[in-house]
């Protein structure tokens, strides 16, 4: 396990870390902030940051600094930042730890974000559930306040920098950013049209930049050691870093893993999972969160960066990893997901909400054993239909378990369908009038 | 989102047609102005894009996937295609979606035959759908009194939704749950309380919001359009009458048309039963032994001509009097004058513009010489600054409330509001809420919130330069005036400080386009004509009144005050609006209509009123008007009206007026005639009949015509198109339908005139605060309710499950100082009378003001004094001081 060396989870795997402000300065904490407060440009700043190559760890993997460069720099009026810790796609639970068990780290990437796009005010728009990293992030903001990193004047640079908490209602669309920028503003919590992109319409019609929970914890470590350093670990040149891996299902050693970027499954599962929990081979897994499509043992070899996995049909997604053994129901698994998300459309566009529904009672059907071999075509159909006719990207997430698993296990839905066959013999159809 | 800019040009293909169209225009706009029509749901011309429905995705070269026209803006050299076969499939696999859980409940669906989904499915999906699941259903739910939802139907487009926010103001309407199982829902747990506008209604482009007024009345096809003018307020909206068997089904507005553009307000909207309520008097009737009897048209006619011509040769010309409602078509009213001035032979004439709207006329012919508003109604929407004074707009002007809403909100306008409002969140959308300074003032004291502003406009040296050079007496008066009047005592009765009066100045002078507009709570109020004049003083010193863009805009509350202005059926003007007294005017209308005028005195409605009681004024003629009605027992009305030898009424209703007549003609309403109103703004606009006249009523001026036969003094038209061509011929300008004329500009000789002395004879009267309350007492304060309109609305039903009755309305800190709740009995008492009532809690209305309805209890109005101007003999009864308590 000492394989790699750890960046994000350094501090909180020393014995006895509790995350307070003392102990994460006395690991060489806000000094970074300190370096930029006195007297780093931004600009260059987004320059280390561009050059580290770090890129969005929310999901949909947008370099950072490019997206900080987005913010207009002569911009009157406000700026805001907006921490994306909604963590809410299923078999995710890496930004949770980094908020509970070191939220300074988190803190110190916001302040210096912050310092860098000439925001005064930030919210971190936490998970509703995590009522626990709300209360320590309250606490260690605080905490950074009564120090004077965060509040006015900060660090004596005469610049106001606040974060707030708020605490989400639990909607798995507020972690799509235009969304969680509604629903922070205490709209519904929907999906913008996009353009304008938030980093010119964003919170309050502001300049506004969205980061994931580990983009913002990765930042203060490489202003620290510099973008060269960053720049060499994982994949280079587009995978760079090091990422944290939520390993969950059928496996022996489930939990949050630190790699560098480019480690192949097979390492994950295995050596640092420990295996599959049953010893059961291996039948599925789904590599980066529940929206990314499934894949299968074929893709053990896969590396574990963003063109990689995009290379094998999937992608790195959000970093959670839910591994399933032989033996599981392919068609069980798609529905499970497809449920969730039917319940977590949000229904402003047509293709997703009425979609997600006409998929979900087919698939139900299906699995109850009442399918027919015409519904194959019609799901696959039915996702065509949906895939990029939407508002956001919850249209491409929804239909890809259905997608790939019809894609590797076309054959347990034909099963399925075949007992339904059997059971129920087809009558004889009407003519269709075009037909005749 | 949705202005174009029209800097620049770019070119665009669509569909193979290349066009120029201006930058900006969103794709789905500029394949309409080619001739492409881009299917759609959710995108409406009103509202920013959402595009939520996905229905108009098209292919834009260069572009991956398909996108929504309605939120992309053209580029130059964009190729786009809307018919190509990846977006007729994305388009049948969007309907196919929306069908899946749609009930295809068109046959009782009162939207089939004019549904957007039922069109698009018609020429998108030939065959049948492939959905063989459960369909998600909805429990009917209700909604409310006039508006019906059936949400099985619903597409989710939210243009109900966005339309309620955006336009309105009101966000009365929101979606509620998830998914397919969203749902369209007021908020609370009771049924929809808004503005009831109907827009919704209008905007839904399926059957999931109706009206219940019409449920299940018709088909699309069996009704008879009729475009036509609304008949409550002065904003003179276009609006559309659905009949079907003579009877009216339902109203409609068009986008794109008059000035509304396609918005409603619930009088506009809901209120069109009036016309054809079952009290409607269907045939005409004299009073025999005490009682009305029914009598033949013939009849009626001869013994009014009869008696009239006995009473003139008896007793003289002026012993008989005529009022006429501003409700009346500008025929109407142009006839009537005339026959008062022609057949009768008298001045003694008046019009219900008397009520407020003739305070706002003098003060614009004495300052500017106009008898329109120098301004637009899109001068409005360009404004950078608009201030208003006493209008409560949003409830007495709907129309141009949406304007202002729209100045402010989507074209960044500054607004001052001096009104007896607060900014609290309600129910129905507060004007007070989007402006940049409020002043918020009991009704009692909009003089003092004037005279603070102009005090603000000397003491900041915000006088225009130029007229610094022109004009320093007039000036100098007028400092002479503030400058005698405290802060101190402006403070006292606004409560408000020198400084928001100072910043609002400042505001209302910076801007290059001011607008002032004045409402009922200074027209209708104690020093109406005074405290207009005061705001031409604003426009003045600040250098704006003779500004392109700039002006004054009295709102007149009833739809054709300003028709009874301009066609001389007040006493002291003559058609065109002239003086009476000038002999030149005189001349020409003699030379026009071929006969002397008369010579007599003027008499204004309170003249007529007062010589009636001293049995000098023998008898009325009262057209549409009810001022038994209208003004309060201490004016003498009753008594006045009781000692009139003879009193002949036009009338839909058996009013309170009407039930003292001797003789009753049935007029028809304006759904049965055809004719013009004008607009508050001065805009003509065509008035068509949408239904054959019920049972033997006819239109005023047939009635009145009619009459003139019978007394020998033939006023003969073959039509309503034939008074309007001597009207057109009288007054160029007049009757000109299509689009709005340009308003006048102020006349600079009348403004010199101005400056140099006409501003001296009022200006100790109306330089000068109002008294103020005893501490212990309220300002009672009666006025418009947003849902109706006079009393004539009340008989509309769908008005009245709305608003049914008046009930007091008072601040919740008040009611808790007396120990009140919503609901309790209250009685007010001063002076004149006491009267018991209900109060209801309400934050919009400030601390130490009540608020009653003018629509219902007539008892309340016991509590009023009336007062008459001395320069425009507006009789002023809409405030009073009283004191409450809890009734017992």
């Amino acid at each position: 396990m000492a394989k790699y060396e750890k960046i994000l989870l350094k501090n909180m795997e020393q014995p006895g870390y509790t995350g307070s402000l003392k102990e994460y300065e006395q690991t060489g904490g806000y000094q970074a902030f300190r370096k930029v407060c006195e007297g780093m440009a931004p600009s260059d700043i987004i320059e280390t940051v561009k050059l580290s190559g770090l890129r969005g760890r929310g999901g949909a993997g947008f370099p950072t600094g490019v997206k900080w460069s987005f913010i207009p720099k002569d911009h009157p009026g406000p700026k805001y930042l907006c921490c994306n810790a909604d963590e809410s796609e299923p078999g995710t639970f890496k930004d949770r730890q980094l908020m509970e068990r070191d939220p300074h780290q988190v803190l110190e990437g916001m302040a210096i974000t912050c310092y860098t796009i000439g925001a005064e005010t930030a919210y971190i728009y936490i998970r509703g559930e995590f009522w626990l990293g709300a209360k320590v992030l309250d606490q260690a903001i605080a905490e950074a306040k009564k120090a004077g990193y965060l509040g006015s004047n900060v660090l004596g640079t005469g610049k106001t920098i606040n974060i707030f908490v708020h605490r989400g209602a639990g909607a798995y669309i507020c972690g799509e950013e235009t969304a969680l920028l509604e629903s922070l503003e205490g709209k519904r919590g929907k999906p913008r049209f996009k353009p304008p992109f938030p980093a010119t319409h964003g919170l309050y019609q502001k300049p506004t930049v969205v980061n994931n929970v580990e983009t913002l914890a990765n930042i203060p470590h490489i202003l620290n050691k510099g973008a060269a350093w960053f720049a060499a670990i994982g994949a280079p040149p587009k995978g760079t870093g090091t990422r944290i891996f939520c390993l969950s299902g059928h496996i022996k050693r489930p939990g949050n893993y630190e790699v560098p970027m480019g480690v192949t499954f097979r390492e994950m599962i295995y050596e640092i999972g420990g295996g599959m929990r049953s010893d059961k081979p291996l039948k599925a897994f789904i590599p980066g969160g529940a929206s990314a499509p499934f894949l299968t043992p074929e893709h053990l070899d896969v590396k574990m960066d963003f063109e990689s996995l995009a290379m094998a049909g999937s992608m790195l997604g959000s970093g959670g990893i839910t591994v399933m053994e032989e033996g599981t129901s392919m068609v069980w698994a798609a529905l499970r997901l497809m449920e969730f998300f039917y319940h977590e459309s949000c229904g402003k566009c047509t293709p997703c909400r009425e979609g997600s529904s006409w998929l979900v009672q087919t698939l139900q059907r299906i699995s109850r054993r009442e399918g027919r071999m015409s519904d194959l075509d019609l799901l696959l159909d039915l996702c065509k239909s949906i895939e990029g006719r939407t508002v956001c990207a919850f249209g491409e997430a929804e239909v890809s378990p259905i997608v790939s698993t019809m894609r590797h296990w076309r054959s347990e839905y034909e099963e399925l369908i075949r007992e339904a066959e059997a059971a129920h013999p087809v009558k004889q159809e009407i003519p269709v009038l075009s037909q005749i | 989102m949705s202005e174009h800019t029209t800097t620049g040009m770019v070119t665009v293909t669509i569909d193979d047609v290349t066009a120029s169209v201006p930058k900006g225009t969103l794709v789905i706009e500029a394949a309409r102005q080619l001739g492409v029509m881009i299917p759609h749901f959710c995108y409406h011309p009103k509202l920013a894009p959402d595009a939520n429905c996905r229905m108009c995705l098209v292919e834009i070269e260069k572009m991956p996937r398909l996108q929504t026209s309605c939120s992309t803006q053209v580029t130059e050299g964009m190729v786009v295609r809307s018919s190509v076969p990846t977006v007729k499939q994305a388009r049948k696999s969007v309907l196919d979606f929306i069908l899946a859980n749609h009930p295809l409940d068109c046959p009782v669906c009162d939207q089939g035959g004019r549904c957007d989904l039922q069109d698009f499915s018609h020429e998108y999906t030939a065959s049948g759908t492939k959905f063989v699941e459960l369909k998600r259903v909805f429990q009917k739910e209700y909604f409310s009194p006039v508006i019906e939802t059936q949400m099985n139907r619903c597409v989710q487009c939210l243009r109900c939704v966005r339309y309620c926010d955006e336009v309105m103001d009101v966000r009365a309407l929101a979606p509620a749950g998830r998914g397919t199982l969203t749902k369209i829902k007021s908020f609370g747990v009771h049924e929809l309380d808004c503005e009831f506008c109907g827009g919704c209604v209008q905007i839904c482009p399926v059957g999931a919001i109706t009206s219940r007024l019409s449920m299940y009345e018709f088909r699309p096809w069996m009704l008879k359009r009729t475009e036509s003018t609304c008949g409550y307020c002065g904003d003179g909206c276009q609006m559309t009458f659905q009949a079907k068997d003579n009877d009216l089904i339902e109203v409609n507005s068009t986008l794109g048309v008059g000035r509304n553009n396609g918005d409603l307000c619930s009088r506009g909207y809901f209120g069109y039963h009036a016309n054809v309520h079952e009290d409607r008097l269907q045939s005409p009737m004299i009073r025999c032994d005490g009682e009305l009897v029914e009598v033949p048209w013939e009849e009626a006619l001869a013994v009014v001509a009869e008696k009239l011509t006995a009473i003139k040769s008896a007793n003289g010309a002026d012993a008989i009097g005529g009022l006429i409602a501003s409700r009346c078509t500008n025929e109407d009213l142009y006839l009537f004058q005339k026959f008062m001035r022609v057949v009768i032979g008298t001045n003694q004439l008046d019009s219900s513009a008397r009520y407020g709207h003739m305070n706002g006329i003098h003060a614009l012919q004495r300052v500017q010489g106009t008898h329109r508003w120098s301004m637009s109604f899109d001068d409005l929407l360009s404004a950078n600054a608009i201030l208003t004074v006493g209008t409560n707009l949003t409830e007495t002007n709907p129309i141009t409330a949406l304007k202002v809403k729209e100045a402010v909100k989507r074209r960044g306008a500054e607004l001052i509001t001096v009104e007896a409002l607060e900014p609290a969140i309600g129910t129905i959308s507060n004007i007070a809420l989007l402006s940049t300074h409020h002043l918020p003032l009991a009704p009692d004291q909009f003089a003092s919130g004037t005279i603070g502003l102009l005090k603000a406009v000397i003491q900041e040296n915000l006088v225009d330069a130029e007229l610094v050079a022109h004009a320093k007496d007039y000036i100098d008066a007028i400092k002479k005036q503030v400058d005698a009047i405290s802060w101190t005592d402006i403070e006292a009765r606004t409560g408000l400080t020198a400084e928001i009066f100072q910043d609002s100045a400042k505001v209302f002078t910076r801007a290059e386009r001011a607008v002032i507009l004045v409402g009922q709570g200074v027209l209708r109020s104690q020093g109406g004509y005074g405290m207009t004049l005061n705001l031409m003083d604003l426009l003045v010193l600040t250098g704006k009144l003779n500004r392109i863009g700039c002006g004054l805009a009295p709102l007149a509350e009833e739809n054709n005050d300003q028709g009874s202005v301009e066609m001389g059926a007040v006493s002291e003007l003559l058609p065109g609006g002239k003086d009476c007294r000038s002999r030149e005017a005189q001349q020409s209308l003699e030379a026009a209509w071929g006969c002397s005028l008369p010579s007599g005195e003027e008499g204004t409605l309170m003249d007529m009123l007062g010589k009636a009681k001293r049995g000098i004024l023998k008898a009325m003629i009262i057209v549409g008007e009810n001022p038994i009605g209208s003004l309060p027992p201490d004016s003498g009305i009753e008594d006045a009206i009781g000692k009139l030898e003879f009193l002949v009424c036009q009338e839909l209703f058996l009013t309170d007026t009407a039930k003292r007549a001797d003789v009753i003609f049935p007029a028809c309403s304006y759904a049965e005639k055809d004719g013009t109103f004008t607009s508050t703004e001065g805009h003509t606009q065509a008035v068509r009949k949408a239904i054959e006249p019920l049972g033997e009523s006819r239109p005023d001026w047939e009635i009145l015509s009619a009459l003139s036969v019978m007394m020998d003094h033939p006023l003969e038209y073959e039509s309503v198109k034939a008074i309007g061509k001597e009207m057109r011929d009288l007054m160029p300008g007049t009757r000109t339908l299509g689009p709005s004329p340009l308003p006048p500009r102020p006349c600079l000789d009348t403004l010199t005139q101005y400056l140099q002395e006409g501003y001296q004879d009022t200006l100790a009267t109306r330089y000068c605060l109002p008294g103020m309350k005893a501490t212990h007492t309220f300002v009672l304060n009666v006025g418009q309710s947003i849902f109706h309109s006079g009393k004539f609305s009340t008989r509309a039903k769908g008005l009245i499950q709305i608003q049914s009755q008046g009930v007091l309305s008072m601040h919740p800190e008040d009611a808790e100082r007396l120990g009140l709740a919503c609901g309790d009995g209250v009685c007010l008492e001063n002076q004149l009378g006491q009267v018991k009532t209900t109060v209801k809690l309400s934050d919009r209305i400030p601390c130490g003001v009540l608020f009653f309805p003018e629509h219902f209890d007539q008892d309340i109005q016991r509590l009023f004094a009336v007062s008459v101007d001395n320069d425009t003999h507006v009789p002023y009864f809409k405030c009073a001081h009283v004191e409450v308590s809890k009734a017992s």
